[in-house]
């Protein structure tokens, strides 16, 4: 007789489940103040993609727009400028480099590591709250007058337009910067201070050495971008000359400044996303991750020198061709860690008992759209090609495939992947599955038809446009239709699960690692007392148990946690 | 013997609405029409080419394992390696010598690209929101650029007000313009393209400034040395060559382009004050004689004008405004007008004031609405103008 993980449900209805922690306290105000990690990664989810939503709707307004190359009378030359700074704004300060820590990994990285909570509750509170009154900012600074700087504020445009929203979206992602500080700090801590025992560094999730990466990025680079905005914001106010040489300041040292964060940033966006994707295919493939090391020192790696590739922004911007140089041959080096990563996780697949559930269907998305995006980037990294492709739409293309195809795909097939864990109930398969599809077809349409029209020469942030490239426009723009509808399909998907979903079993993937070990949704304090662990990636010891509804780890069988365990071959290698 | 005036010179002067191009080049680059093209096109193919190869590498792999691999049932049987450090290394070792060769085509590409040739012909280019002006050695100053063809061309380029960025891309060049500095970049067309619009290549503003980014686009005409020669020297010539009492239509609509994009002729509001009748004003020549116009800071034009104030006559006004605008600014407007000191002759200025007197005789662009007489010719020399025609 085998004895199953204790802390599994003996029966599969939730309502009758004494605890959870969407039942455990009830009311407003025990979810606004709450100091759940799992309550405040939940409300971070929706505000996230609220946000999302939001930020969206201005893509299709851009998109729609250039369906013509004129002008239009619906939309004006300043309203597009303010459509296309309000989408990029939104989507990269408020969905996506929250969007995996602290909403997915804030929900799942203490259930990971066994524990009751992140190592200071209290402070996570806060950054969630920051991150709320951030996001006030960036609606006050719409009724202030809005603002047309682009997302990355260039100077010394961004001292110098009239529009007046622009010190007040620079306060809110001043503040949107110390909610992603506190999270960094917290996870930091948490990770180094409250691993279960047998959880030794070298066996950690590897999307908890993706949250750490990230966590160590948001530390050390976000400090300099709330001080290069507040610099803007002192010279905008008080005409203090730093950026604009009209008042003797340098507009390329904003540049550097910008990009020291935003580069990094861009980091801070797709390492959490491929530690969804390592979870995604070790668990729908059932088998050992490939290559853990190799995997998990490469995200240490891409966070180091992430630091050190700046300057590639900045090519055609006037800084000296040695620097060039030197940022692009370090540029590179980032190339080597994302290469070995798609290697590991194709030879993941190799050999594995693989179930097409949706989260797979969004992690093979992912390897496709990572690999585009990933190869595109040598055109980039690479100078004398630079020279043509800055600024036009194959840049544009580059990045929607590394931030949206790759990082917001990421966070969409873990957000399917964790939902029955975090609110207890299945989706539809076959409504998920519609939605993945129609996004993935609808994204690569939009996208690569943008290379083509970068590669041709159509410059960016462009309202009207030569006729010659009205075709690619087109096409592009009815992408985005096809992408909205699968969104669309998602949220109802999702949204339906919560009233008429199937209750979801502890495990219904056949997952390994800690969190699919405790009840779905889990109890308040997620584990009665901090479990042992042993190999997160070997499921040799995961097995279907119809009474369970799902899949058990059968922690008997593990050697570590049971020296009578039998030896199995294939366990270890 | 008319033949090089009349179908070329006119081109620049009235400049017809684009003419519609189609795209050139192949599946994913533009024609290559400069000497440094070929290198950047052939780094960039190399690029592609590897990417098709990883790309179907990966996804074929990817393919093949979830097919062969794929879960029957619910049973788990999960027995690949969990390692190959062999492997591993190789698929590190191959991305970071393919790395390093493709910094060093870069690399090389990039120093023959940043390296004008000593013996190039300079351009001075001035970058303002939101047009484009390119001078000659011989003071000359245009809207389009005009290059010679297979002759390196360097341009010196400043701006007057945010960043922009000068972007030809069939010429594979781009290169910031920044307030505060000197930027170059080089080039060396060898085809020519004549003044024909629909061979000429589309040069691009590719740094976000503002309102009329989109609109900072112009043409560049590759002429060869003789016809090039031939039009430098015509355009040095061209405002002064023109009767006095024509250069309101002959001198005016083509510098009127650089101000169109803040000063409609219409009413329209836009960046700075229309100099057409709005808002109850008359029109921009009648509002300045009778001193209408209303600043900012409470006074009117009124206060300024006369024996022995700031300004002698209403002219006097326009200009110092075309030289020195921000002086005093036209409510409710802020100061965003850049100066176009050095940049506009007496010649010009007085045309353009002409020009507002008499906003009666063009449309809303600033297209004179009558025929344009053909200019009385003097100065060209048959034997290069019947070269030309040819």
């Amino acid at each position: 007789m085998t004895t199953l993980d204790a802390s599994r449900p003996t029966h599969l209805n939730i309502e009758a489940s004494s605890d959870n922690y969407l039942t455990h306290t009830r009311g407003l105000l025990s979810w606004a103040f709450t100091l759940d990690h799992k309550r405040i990664g939940v409300m971070y989810m929706f505000a996230i993609l609220g946000s999302f939503f939001v930020g969206g709707v201005f893509a299709l307004l851009v998109r729609t727009k250039l369906l013509f190359p004129d002008a239009v009378n619906w939309m004006t030359a300043e309203q597009y400028n303010q459509a296309f700074t309000l989408h990029g704004a939104v989507m990269v300060f408020l969905v996506i480099v929250p969007s995996i820590p602290a909403a997915l990994g804030n929900f799942i990285l203490p259930i990971m590591l066994g524990a009751k909570d992140v190592a200071f509750p209290r402070l996570n509170l806060a950054s969630f709250w920051l991150w709320i009154f951030g996001a006030i900012f960036v609606v006050i600074s719409l009724l202030a007058g809005s603002f047309d700087t682009g997302w990355t504020f260039y100077t010394p445009y961004s001292t110098r337009t009239t529009l007046g929203g622009v010190v007040w979206v620079i306060t809110g992602v001043f503040i949107l910067g110390f909610s992603s500080i506190f999270t960094g700090m917290n996870f930091i801590v948490t990770i180094h201070k409250l691993r279960p025992p047998g959880m030794t560094w070298f066996r950690m999730p590897l999307f908890l050495w993706a949250l750490y990466s990230t966590a160590l990025i948001q530390v050390l680079a976000t400090p300099v971008l709330a001080i290069t905005l507040a610099l803007v914001a002192i010279e905008r106010v008080f005409h203090i000359g730093v950026f604009d040489p009209a008042m003797g300041g340098d507009p390329v040292l904003f540049q550097h400044f910008f990009w020291f964060y935003s580069h990094p940033a861009v980091y801070i966006m797709i390492l959490p996303g491929m530690g969804i994707i390592s979870e995604i295919i070790a668990v729908h493939s059932h088998r050992h991750i490939f290559g853990y090391r190799f995997i998990a020192f490469s995200s240490i790696a891409i966070a180091f020198f992430s630091f050190l590739v700046w300057g590639h922004h900045m090519f055609v911007s006037g800084q000296s061709g040695l620097m060039g140089a030197v940022f692009s041959l370090i540029t590179f080096s980032v190339a080597i860690p994302s290469a070995i990563k798609v290697f590991n996780w194709l030879a993941t697949l190799y050999k594995g008992s693989i179930s097409l559930n949706t989260p797979m269907l969004y992690g093979l998305a992912f390897l496709f759209l990572f690999t585009i995006g990933g190869l595109t980037g040598l055109h980039l990294g690479t100078l004398n090609t630079d020279i043509h492709l800055h600024d036009t739409y194959f840049v544009v293309a580059h990045f929607h495939y590394v931030m949206m195809g790759s990082a917001l795909i990421a966070m969409v097939g873990g957000l399917h992947h964790w939902w029955p864990k975090m609110f207890g109930r299945m989706y539809s398969e076959a409504l998920g599955k519609l939605g993945c599809v129609l996004v993935f077809v609808g994204f690569n349409v939009t996208f690569f038809t943008q290379f083509m029209l970068g590669s041709h020469g159509m410059p960016r942030r462009y309202y009207l446009y030569q006729p010659e490239f009205q075709i690619y426009h087109v096409i592009s723009t009815c992408g985005s239709y096809i992408m909205a509808l699968g969104f669309i399909i998602t949220g109802i998907c999702l949204l339906k699960s919560l009233f008429s979903g199937k209750p979801a079993p502890a495990n219904p993937w056949g997952g390994r690692s800690l969190e699919w070990q405790c009840p779905s949704p889990p109890p308040h304090d997620n584990f009665p007392t901090t479990p042992r662990v042993g190999d997160c990636y070997d499921f040799s010891i995961v097995r279907w148990d119809d009474s369970a509804g799902g899949y058990v780890v059968d922690r008997s069988l593990d050697p570590e946690l049971n020296p009578n365990a039998p030896k199995r071959a294939g366990a270890h290698h | 013997m008319n033949a090089f005036f009349s179908t070329i010179v006119p081109t620049i002067a009235t400049a017809p609405p684009p003419a519609p191009r189609e795209l050139t080049g192949g599946f994913w680059l533009p024609q290559a029409s400069s000497v440094n093209a070929e290198n950047i096109d052939a780094t960039f193919y190399f690029i592609t080419y590897l990417g098709y190869f990883f790309f179907a590498l990966i996804v074929a792999l990817m393919v093949i394992f979830v097919v062969k691999y794929r879960q029957r049932g619910r049973e788990i049987h999960a027995e690949g390696p969990t390692h190959h450090t062999a492997l591993e290394v190789t698929w590190t070792i191959i991305p970071l010598l393919l790395s390093i060769l493709l910094f060093y085509f870069g690399f090389k590409g990039f120093l023959s690209a940043s390296t004008p040739p000593l013996n190039s012909y300079q351009i001075d280019v001035t970058a303002q929101q939101w047009s484009w002006s390119f001078k000659y050695p011989n003071g000359v100053v245009s809207d389009d650029l005009i290059v010679p063809a297979d002759k390196p061309v360097k341009l010196v380029m400043r701006s007057e007000d945010v960043l922009h960025s000068l972007f030809v891309p069939d010429f594979r060049v781009k290169k910031d313009v920044v307030p505060g500095r000197y930027t170059t970049l080089w080039f060396n067309a060898p085809e020519p393209t004549g003044m024909d619009a629909r061979k000429a290549h589309h040069l691009f503003c590719t740094e976000y400034c503002g309102k009329d980014h989109s609109n900072m686009n112009r043409k560049v005409y590759v002429l060869n040395q003789a016809e090039f020669d031939e039009w430098a020297e015509y355009q040095r010539t061209a405002d002064q060559r023109s009767p006095v009492d024509e250069r309101y239509f002959r001198v005016a609509p083509k510098l009127y382009k650089r101000c169109i994009s803040c000063h409609t002729l219409d009413g329209t509001p836009s960046t700075g004050p229309s100099w057409g009748a709005h808002d109850g004003l008359p029109a921009i020549w009648e509002r300045t004689e009778k001193g209408l116009t209303k600043f900012g800071d409470g006074t009117t034009l009124k206060d300024y004008i006369g024996p022995g104030k700031e300004y002698e006559t209403p002219e006097a006004y326009i200009s110092d405004s075309i030289l020195n605008p921000g002086k005093h600014l036209v409510a409710p407007f802020g100061n965003a007008m850049p100066t176009f000191k050095g940049q506009i002759s007496d010649v010009g200025i007085q045309a353009l004031i002409d020009f507002m007197k008499r906003l009666d005789e063009f449309d809303a662009k600033g297209n004179y609405l009558k025929p344009i007489p053909p200019l009385p010719q003097q100065t060209a020399d048959p034997k290069k103008t019947a070269n030309a025609a040819k």
